[in-house]
């Protein structure tokens, strides 16, 4: 059990820096996930926290101590690969007990060991199996036995559930999360997919192009993005961005978009009137029928239908708003609307993030909103900057 | 139903060529040879338009290993043993070390890479030859060293007299048994980790009691001739050996860089993180990983060891008996001695020792395709 931290670690493969810079501490125990598209870096800072990359520039710490110049072999960190990278002419047990048998352990402690850790994910019966003959599941569940008996400091998965069909990947995402808990050691996990990130992180970092973009729990990073890019990579549907200006009407400081005017809930005062402004809303915050109770009438406005589609439990509306602004809405319920219908939409403008059209970065926080998980920072500059605050629970 | 039995009278039908000839060509001209191998065709008569040819049964081979006059087919099947033993030894060790540092990706690997397999494209006789004069007894290797101002070597490569490791050819069947019961105790160790019990009962055990008994009771044992012949390694044969492995340790190398670049990065990565060293990796890892390589490279080695013929004609010509080789006797035998039916014999027993090597590979790649 370690923290990680990283000082301005920089990754160069020749003249191409992929890696710009990145300050990130991890406390003990933390479950961190890196998410962000494809090229920005993320497995490239895990390789670089792992030894199998070097470290261009900037420092890496596990623990105490400082590993730029340490082994892989020496930092005590195990790592999940994508496609498990399990040794195929061995059995199950030797894959899973080659680290002990590398340190020089006793067969009786390895086979002990090896004994609990199967038993605990399941694999007693397979043990003396080779990985060929396994599921693409339970080869998932021998990477991660190998990596659970060696009780290292720092557990290090990259896109380990990529290569899994999306209803086993439910299962042992939720199977992940609980060995977390039970074991409660600090993780760094890769990923693309944001609802990995969502539901396994106690903080998620999103990346683009070598650069941090935000840290933040994940109900900040959904609620609170700190730019466009985070805005619409988290959440699926992504968030709705749209044009806007800043206005004063009756008093109240709010957005004007061509026909219609949202109040904002308090004055701001980095705000100025005339000001072109994006506005973000996530599709969950745009509300129809009986929700709309709920929603002040200054919210709301007659959007047209273009098309629904039923996910289930929820449906998802294709919504024209001033017959030119797109947007679309995730609500409640099974819901069969014709296509150029009109139907009434209320926005929950309390949740609304306003952008700068040109830098993209979000425009300090409208309001705090309820529920924002205790203990995370409130100011959102400082993950913007990349300089990170310990989350401490 | 009846599409499949179309398409197989088709298949068939295609196939039937290539059937027919492979087995006029190929089986059948074995089956010739054993039957010549059993008849005692040779001699003054043999090349008469119609030959005396009689059945004597396996008179041939019985003369071939204990007969009076045959020692040096015996000392020449011992040289084609130890050949193909040094020659394997030689060249999967070196050309898999050799792929180990080139696997390490340095400088020029590319270049180096080329270099190391040339060898292969040269034909034997050009690299005997160049050889014959590498190895010659005042020149090539044995005058390096006067250019390190030390004396010359003067080991005759290609013409020592001196014999190593001489065994009593009188006690083939004590050694056979030997041989056996050492194989048997191997392949039980080798196996002790996975299945103790299984490994001790069906391998180890009778391998210690055929070898003590042998030990015990081996003047008992039935001699093969009645005086005795020392074979042995011929230190005339280890220029050829050089020369050989020289040749195919590249093309070793070229296998098994293949089958070290096949393993997926991550699996080195894997092993790093589990605290293997390079050479941990190398042992436990990649090596294993590529026992279909080495098995087939020790097949294909031991056939051309086993069929060896142009490289030592080149080297040291035919005649010379320190350096003979099954396959250059059979051809002195056959077409020099017009003894046909003993050349026929001759090889039928390399036939049947290169079979040792290939039908135990052939059984377990059969095996493994079922498996799957």
């Amino acid at each position: 059990m370690a923290k990680v931290e990283l000082k301005s670690v920089v990754k160069r493969f020749g003249d191409v820096r992929v890696v710009h810079g990145i300050d990130l501490e991890i406390a003990d125990n933390e479950f961190i996930v890196l998410v962000g598209p494809s090229g920005c870096g993320k497995s490239t800072i895990l390789r670089m926290v792992a030894g199998l990359e070097s470290i261009s520039d900037g420092e890496i710490y596990i623990g105490d101590r400082c590993v730029n110049e340490v082994d892989p072999k020496s930092r005590n960190v195990a790592m999940v690969f994508q496609n498990y990278a399990l040794y195929p002419h061995m059995t199950v047990h030797d894959n899973m007990g080659f680290s002990l048998d590398m340190a020089k352990r006793p067969q009786k402690e390895i086979n002990e060991k090896v004994r609990k850790a199967a038993s605990m994910l399941e694999l007693e019966p397979y043990l003396d199996r080779k990985p060929e003959a396994l599921s693409g599941g339970q080869r998932q569940r021998v990477a991660m036995g190998r990596a659970i008996v060696r009780q290292p400091d720092v557990f290090l998965f990259d896109e380990p559930l990529s290569n899994l069909d999306a209803q086993l990947r439910t299962q042992m995402r939720m199977e992940l999360k609980k060995l977390h808990m039970k074991f409660s050691t600090t993780t760094i996990y890769v990923t693309h997919d944001q609802i990995e990130a969502m539901t396994l992180a106690d903080r998620i970092v999103i990346l683009k192009d070598g650069l941090i973009q935000q840290v933040g729990t994940p109900v900040e990073v959904y609620e609170k993005p700190a730019n466009v890019f985070v805005a619409q990579f988290i959440g699926n549907p992504p968030m709705n961005i749209l044009e806007g200006t800043v206005a004063r009407d009756q008093g109240r400081l709010g957005v004007r978009t061509k026909r219609s005017f949202f109040p904002l809930q308090e004055d701001r005062k980095n705000l100025w009137e005339g000001q072109k402004v994006l506005f973000g809303l996530r599709p969950d915050a745009i509300k129809i029928g009986d929700s709309l109770n709920r929603i002040p009438p200054e919210w709301r406005c007659t959007a047209q239908v273009e098309l629904t589609e039923i996910l289930g439990g929820q449906s998802l509306l294709d919504l024209v708003v001033d017959d030119e602004i797109s947007l679309i809405a995730e609500v409640e319920g099974r819901v069969q609307m014709q296509a150029g219908s009109s139907v009434e939409v209320g926005f929950c403008f309390d949740r609304v993030v306003l952008f700068d059209p040109e830098t993209e970065e979000a425009l300090s926080s409208v309001a705090q909103l309820e529920g924002t998980a205790e203990g995370t920072t409130p100011e959102r500059d400082i993950a913007h900057k990349k300089e990170i605050e310990v989350h401490t629970n | 139903m009846r599409e499949v039995s179309r398409d197989r009278i088709k298949a068939f039908l295609t196939l039937l060529p290539s059937i027919v000839l492979i087995g006029i060509f190929v089986y059948g001209f074995i089956g010739n040879t054993i039957w010549i191998s059993l008849t005692d065709w040779g001699g003054v008569g043999a090349l008469a338009e119609d030959p005396q040819i009689s059945y004597i049964g396996f008179q041939n081979y019985v003369d071939l290993f204990t007969g009076f006059l045959e020692g040096r087919f015996r000392q020449d099947l011992v040289n084609a043993v130890y050949y193909s033993v040094l020659l394997l030894a030689g060249a999967v060790g070196l050309g898999m070390f050799i792929a180990i540092l080139l696997d390490r990706k340095p400088m020029g690997e590319d270049f180096l890479r080329t270099i190391f397999l040339y060898p292969m494209s040269l034909s034997f006789i050009v690299s005997g030859t160049i050889w014959r004069w590498l190895l010659a007894p005042q020149g090539g290797v044995n005058i390096l060293p006067t250019y390190a101002g030390m004396e010359p070597l003067s080991f005759q490569w290609l013409a020592s007299k001196e014999s190593v490791l001489l065994f009593n050819w009188q006690n083939l069947l004590g050694i056979i048994l030997y041989i056996a019961a050492f194989i048997l105790i191997i392949v039980g160790l080798l196996g002790l980790k996975r299945d103790p019990n299984r490994a001790m009962k069906r391998w180890i055990l009778p391998g210690v009691i055929i070898g003590a008994i042998v030990w015990l009771f081996g003047d008992l044992l039935p001699q093969a001739m009645i005086m005795e012949e020392m074979h042995g390694l011929n230190l005339a044969t280890l220029g050829i050996i050089l020369a050989t492995v020289w040749q195919y340790s590249g093309y070793t190398m070229a296998l098994y860089l293949a089958g070290f670049n096949g393993i997926s990065q991550d699996l080195r990565h894997a092993a790093m993180l589990d605290g293997a060293s390079e050479w941990d990796y190398y042992r436990r890892i990649a090596i294993p990983m590529l026992k279909p390589i080495t098995i087939s490279a020790v097949i294909i080695l031991s056939h051309i060891s086993l069929k060896m013929f142009d490289l030592i004609f080149a080297m040291t010509g035919p005649d010379n008996a320190e350096t003979g080789h099954p396959a250059l006797n059979m051809y002195l035998t056959t077409f020099r001695a017009n003894d046909f039916a003993k050349g026929a014999a001759i090889a039928i027993v390399l036939f049947m020792v290169a079979a040792m090597f290939i039908i135990p590979y052939l059984i377990s790649s059969y095996r493994q395709q079922k498996g799957e």
